[in-house]
């Protein structure tokens, strides 16, 4: 009879290793959430389908990028803009995945692409903490991105129910909410309250115009600054 | 094109694009052996890239600087790293930045 206690128990490892990362992965998934919700809603807003939303944030994972690509898309930037734009947004993650690799050596291309999918700031910063800590494992790593994507893609879909039910309620006589408001509840919840903003519809897109547009340099000096930071630390602490 | 077609045609792109910029780096410089003054570089990116995107949400929220005693990000910001600093949770210092986030505003408000 096959001894399959060895392999048994590896799987058993295999999956308490990726339990860990879930675990390790839950605040991730409460950050995620509302602004998953948020990205629901706005984009079921611009005329998105629920299920559309969903498969955005799904294959996309990209956050910010997302944001940024709806306002272009709302404005009618052609198609080259809206992928450039989110393409240089998220240019940070070539810095994130260097600076992990040397921990992925000997794994396959495959597991290498599935960690890379599920690569955030949030879930990069989890895995580099439990990197340091002596206990990060591929398993972890997984269970770290398959709860941040739990989170994104489930909090879409809440945002696009929300929204939905929102339009059922307004076709029923009881709606309160202009396209408009949902845009500034969705701000509120992805950047705060503040500043305040003044105007109505037509200030409104204004502002989401504006920011769009503002978000890229801002995002570009981020990058810059980590550069500079960086070999500052590395010239000093040798 | 049919809006459906512009939406499948920028949605494919669109993860195609997020995932050329996280997969390359990853797959590439794991099959190299790095030079050690680059390995202590890139040790640093971590600490660079958060702090760079923590100070800009907390000192520059919506793109314009709001560094004032009352600013919620502020008065959230500060006791929730000291949280984290004592307790060394990230679960407990989330949860604690979120409800200290929410009281904040609720008191600037």
């Amino acid at each position: 009879m096959p001894d399959n206690s060895s392999s048994h128990h590896t799987v058993n490892s295999m999956a308490s290793r990726f339990a860990r990362g879930i675990r390790l992965g839950l605040p991730i998934l409460l950050g995620y959430m509302p602004v998953g919700i948020a990205f629901g809603v706005l984009a079921t807003t611009i005329g998105f389908t629920a299920i559309q939303a969903m498969v955005c944030s799904a294959t996309a994972l990209a956050g910010a990028g997302q944001f940024i690509a709806l306002n272009l898309m709302k404005d009618r930037a052609d198609v080259f803009a809206v992928v450039a734009a989110t393409t240089v947004v998220n240019l940070r993650y070539v810095l994130f995945g260097a600076t992990l690799s040397p921990h992925l050596r000997g794994m396959s291309a495959g597991k290498q692409a599935l960690l890379a999918f599920t690569l955030t700031d949030e879930t990069f910063a989890v895995n580099v903490s439990d990197r340091r800590s002596g206990y990060s494992t591929g398993a972890s790593m997984a269970g770290v991105g398959a709860i941040a994507w739990v989170g994104w893609v489930a909090g879409t879909a809440i945002g696009a129910m929300v929204r939905y039910l929102d339009r059922r309620s307004i076709a029923m006589g009881y709606g309160f909410r202009d396209a408009c408001h949902v845009h500034r509840l969705a701000s509120r919840t992805r950047r705060g309250p503040y500043p305040r903003r003044r105007g109505g519809t037509g200030g409104c897109i204004r502002n989401r115009t504006s920011r769009a547009r503002s978000f890229r340099p801002r995002l570009s000096w981020i990058i810059i600054a980590s550069i500079g930071a960086a070999t500052i630390g590395a010239v000093l602490f040798r | 094109m049919t809006p459906d077609y512009v939406w499948a045609v920028i949605v494919a792109l669109m993860a195609v694009s997020n995932f050329a910029v996280r997969y390359p780096p990853i797959a590439l410089v794991s099959r190299l052996e790095l030079p050690e003054p680059l390995l202590r570089w890139l040790g640093f990116v971590p600490a660079a890239v958060m702090g760079a995107l923590v100070a800009g949400e907390v000192l520059r929220p919506g793109g314009e600087y709001l560094i004032t005693p009352v600013s919620p990000y502020i008065l959230a910001a500060v006791p929730t790293a000291l949280i984290y600093h004592y307790t060394r949770s990230f679960l407990g210092a989330t949860l604690s930045g979120m409800v200290l986030f929410v009281i904040a505003r609720a008191l600037v408000a």
